[in-house]
Order: C-alpha cells, then structure tokens, then sequence
C-alpha cells in the first residue's frame, strides 16, 4: 500500500554490498512493512474467529476485541456439534460427500478425455476439442437458469445429484490434462502400443501415473471449489437435511445468530479447521498446482 | 525356379495386404477407442453446458415462471432490457465492483508476489504464504458472514479499532456509499493471495541469469524491474486480469452474505440481480436475456483484452 513506489528486486540473489545507500534501506524497511502489515491484515480476521469462538457465548460481542484467545470456552464446539436443532455433523458429511464425489468424477473423466485430445488420432478430434475450449469462455451464470429448469423437470431439486451430475466433467480440467499428457515423451505410449497395450491398458498404467503434478492440481481445485459452492446449494437444496456446510453456517447465523455469536465462529472455525489442516501439509502441493494450472491457461 | 520366385512375391504381397489390414484395425481401434474415452466428458459437457447455452437463447423469447408452461412472448424480454431502469443501476454497480476488484487484486497480487518471492528464510517465508494465501482457502461464504460482523456499525469490531485511533465510525455496511467499498475491500482481503501465488509463479518462471546479466551491466534496482521484470511478467499479468475480471463479474456468495444486495440496490450486482429476476420473481426468460447480456458483455471485454494484449504483453 505505502509502499507501492518502492522499487522491488524480485530476485532472491544478494545485491551488491557496496551500493547501500539510505534510498536502499528505506525501500527495505517500506517493503518489510508492507508485507508485515499484509500479513496482520489478512490474517487477523481468521485469529478473531478463533478467539471468539472460544469466548463465554454472554461475553462474544463485548469489546475490546480478541485477536488471540483469552478464555477456552471448547464447550461452544460440542455445543455446535451436538446442538438437537442442527445437524452439524450431517452438513459436514454432505459437503465431504458431494466434494469427493464430483472430484473422483472430474480425474476420471478429464484425464480420460484428455488422454484422448493428447495422444490418439481420430475424424474430428480438433473440433470436438475446440468444442471444449471455447465452454472454457463461457461463465456460470448464463447455463444457471436453463439448468435450473433442467434440474427442476427431471426431478433432482433437492437432492445432491443436483450438485453433483452438473459437475462430473470441467473443460478447464480437461485442458489442463491435455496438456499434461502433451508433455510425456512419445515413445512411452509408442512402446506400449509396440508392445500389444490396450489403449486403455497405455492410458491407466502408463500415461496416468506421469501426470501426477495435474491430477493432484485438478483435485485440489475441484475438492475446494465443490466444498465453497454456495450459489449451488443455495439454488437446489430446500430441505434442512441436505444442506451443505457453506449454507448450513449462514443458515446457522440466522438461526442462533442473535447473542450467540461464540456458537456461529464456532461453526465456522470448524469449516476451517480441515481446509487449515490440510494447507499446512499440503501447502506445497497447492501453491505448485496453481503455479501449474496458472501458467497453463 | 519360378515357384522360388514367385514365393517371395506372393509371401510379400501376402504380408502387404496383412500388414495394412492389421494398420487398419489398428487405425480402427484407435478411432473407436478415442471416441470412446471422451464420451464420459462429452456427455456430461453437452448435458450441462452445450444444451443449457442453447437453451437460454430459447428461453429469452418465452415467459416461464416454472410452474405454468412456457409461452412465446417474441421479443418482450429483450425490450425489457432496455427499459429496465434497475437493470442499468445493477450494471453500474457491476461495473465499479470489477474495475475496483480486478485493480486492487492484481496490483496488492503483484506487489505481494514480489515481497515474497526476496531472499528470506524459508519459515518466514513459509509463514508470510500461509498468512496470505490462508483466505483463499475458506469458504467465502463463512468469511462474508464473519466479515458482517467485523463491520457492523455500533458494536463491530473494525469500527471499534477505528474509534481507538481517533477516527469517526463508518456506516460499513449501512450506508449506499460504504457498502461498495466494503464489498470490494472484503474481495481483494479475500482473493489477492490468489493472485499473490499466481504472480509469484510468473516471477519465478524468470531467469534468473538475465538479473545477473542486468547487475554486471551496471543496471539498478528500478531499472532490472522496468526492463526485466515487468516485460517478462506480462503474459502472467494478462492472465491474471483475465480470470480475474471474469471472476469479479459473476461474484455472488461475497455479496449475497455480505450486504444481501442492499441498502437498497447500492451493491446488487449482476448475479444477484439475475438471482432476483429468477428465483424470486420466477420470470426465467427474462433472467436467461440478462445472463446473455453479461455473456455478451464479457465475450467483448476478453476479446478487446487481447486486442490490446498486443500492445504490452512480451512473448518471447
């Protein structure tokens, strides 16, 4: 913010000794404070939600706020867990399950297509591929009312097929594999066809296993991008007992909402809990699968 | 002597016809089994996207509310979208929220992307991604909620901070003028450690050998990053504002749970308003005419982007 006039060296060599002046320790101490001051900003949020959702339920809309915790309240947890209204638990299966199944259903699909633009020949390859390319363009909001309407006449509202059918193949997903499949040498798949390999046989054991970085890139995003859906339930679910977690924690606000803040961060904190978890393992993994997926598009 | 010469002959002509007749089930089976391997996606392609487009431009000539079938009202909805007052204001909003999003996010992205990608120790650097990116990863919807509660005007938590350093409360989301900067604010807090690892990704895609290169030339810190840097990041950036803007136009969840479109229709952008058409409304022809017109709107912007890519993104 302050500091978007300081010049950055974006590379991590060190610059030369002998060349410090005062302008080159004001940019350092301008760009430390920027990224510190990032930092608090972006995070603190997250840490409020801890803090308070630990707090006495009486006391979590008393100011000064925390920004770390100050009481260990653990009991608004189990009371969110085990509370006789809502189901939490039954929101977290629901999310988990309709996340895992779109996922296992967009590896299956996207790297069998992608498999099938990369490395077979066949009348009309381009321009079914070219099909797939130009949907990239095309933004949710146009198909969401017809596929409401297509939903709706084949009877799937309310159900988590709704969620879950519209979401078992993505055209980004399979550009991506394509182009991952691109990238291993021919002579691989060219030997096991010497060798008598079925084409599916080339596809799943010897393909497949080379373009681990994109498939575990493509999960990640699909996982998480099915696990935040809101417009998606928000739109097919009605009843209680099929919400998923993103909804059911806004639902939750409504519900218990007034003087019983704790109880809502405590909600919410534990949709965060797994993403957190998850991250610090995997952080690797994900920030490479953007890098992947970012430069590819 | 003539059965030894025409056996090669016919052993050959034999093996010919035997090798184009296995070259042929072989292009056969490849035929058969590349169509085979994308019908899964095809189909779920064509059921859910092909069709659907087809669909709403149908749709855009009827009245259906869902319950009652379908009639044809020829051109009405599109006449309404000219006359719809709302729809204009809807468009203006959408407008200030992308231009805004899309600015702050790449530009926060970029300058972040840069601060972390210095020399640093890896558990400072480990730490200062994980702080940055950690939005990313949460649902949006939770964050929007807990975001509500951060600005509220009496008793929230922003306000509060703000009043502790002698600042007046602001009407964060209470006040027509406000609610667009807290809706835009809440994006780029949410979304700029996306653009942060994107761009981060760019930069290390950057030899390294040129910055030496540039060092022993005699060039300075300003002049690496003018004519190193920024020229070679420049189809990262182009990508990035891309998505970025496509995002930031069909934004729904962080506005839904954050203002729910309000105070009046100060921050309704184009989404909710389509929501609010069809959902609420039940007028699904005119809803479909709408969503075409952001679909319109971003053929036009994606295409004038890379119109004028040419003028400032680098290929090498």
């Amino acid at each position: 913010m302050s500091t978007s006039a300081a010049p950055h060296a974006s590379h991590p060599t060190r610059s030369p000794r002998f060349r410090r002046s005062l302008w080159f320790y004001l940019g350092e101490i301008s760009i430390w404070l920027f990224l510190i001051v990032m930092a608090i900003l972006e995070f603190a949020p997250i840490s409020w939600i801890f803090s308070t959702s630990l707090r006495n339920p009486s006391d979590s809309y008393k100011l000064p706020p925390d920004f770390w915790p100050t009481a260990f309240h653990w009991q608004n947890y189990l009371a969110v867990i085990n509370s006789p209204q809502i189901n939490f638990l039954l929101f977290f299966w629901n999310s988990l399950k309709i996340a895992s199944l779109v996922t296992i259903a967009q590896l299956i699909t996207c790297s069998m297509a992608g498999f099938s633009f990369a490395r077979l020949r066949y009348p009309g390859r381009d321009v079914i591929f070219f099909v797939f390319l130009s949907s990239l363009m095309v933004p949710a909001t146009v198909i969401m009312i017809p596929t409401f309407i297509l939903i709706r006449m084949v009877g799937l509202l309310d159900s988590h097929w709704a969620l879950i059918l519209p979401a078992t193949t993505s055209a980004f997903g399979v550009f991506l594999l394509r182009q991952a499949f691109m990238g291993i040498p021919a002579e691989l798949t060219d030997a096991a066809k010497i060798d008598g390999a079925s084409y599916w046989r080339t596809y799943w054991q010897i393909a497949l296993p080379l373009v681990g970085p994109a498939l575990s890139a493509l999960a990640i995003f699909t996982f998480l991008g099915s696990w935040n859906n809101f417009l998606g339930p928000v739109l097919y679910l009605r009843s209680w007992d099929n919400y998923t977690f993103p909804i059911a924690i806004v639902m939750l606000n409504g519900y218990m909402g007034t003087g019983n803040r704790a109880h809502v961060l405590a909600g919410v904190m534990i949709s965060i809990f797994p993403v957190l978890l998850f991250f610090l393992l995997a952080q690797r993994f994900v920030i490479r699968g953007i890098a992947v997926t970012g430069l590819k598009g | 002597m003539l059965t030894t010469v025409a056996d090669p002959y016919q052993t050959s002509a034999s093996a010919g016809k035997q090798r184009i007749s296995r070259w042929r089930t072989n292009r056969v089976q490849e035929v058969f089994a590349g169509y085979l391997f994308i019908t899964p996606a095809f189909i779920s392609l064509f059921i859910f996207l092909v069709a659907p487009i087809l669909a709403a431009f149908v749709l855009i000539f009827m009245r259906y509310d869902v319950l009652s079938p379908p009639t044809w009202v020829g051109t009405y909805n599109l006449s309404q979208l000219i006359n719809d007052a709302r729809l204009r204001d809807v468009y203006w909003n959408t407008l200030r929220f992308v231009v805004f999003a899309t600015l702050f996010n790449n530009v926060l992205g970029l300058l972040l992307a840069m601060g972390v990608n210095r020399a640093m120790p890896s558990i400072i650097k480990y730490l200062l991604r994980t702080a940055l990116f950690f939005p990313v990863l949460t649902t949006t919807a939770s964050l929007a909620l807990v975001w509500n509660f951060l600005l509220t005007q009496d008793r929230g938590v922003v306000n509060y901070l703000l009043q502790q350093i002698g600042l007046a409360p602001v009407p964060w989301l209470s006040s027509s003028a406000w609610a667009m900067v807290s809706v835009v604010m809440f994006d780029v807090w949410r979304a700029c450690g996306f653009l942060m690892v994107i761009y981060l990704a760019g930069l290390q895609a950057i030899p390294e050998v040129l910055y030496e290169a540039a060092s022993i030339d005699g060039a300075s810190q300003f002049q690496r990053m003018r004519y190193i840097t920024l020229p070679l990041i420049s189809p990262t950036a182009f990508f990035a504002i891309i998505i970025s803007l496509i995002g930031a136009a069909q934004v729904f969840d962080n506005v839904w749970v954050l203002t729910g479109g309000g105070p009046g229709d100060a921050t309704r952008i184009v989404v909710l308003y389509i929501y609010e058409i069809g959902f609420k409304r039940f007028e699904m022809g005119y809803a479909a005419a709408v969503s075409l017109t952001l679909f319109a709107i971003l053929i036009a912007l994606t295409l004038f982007q890379f119109r004028l890519s040419r003028r400032w993104v680098h290929y090498d």
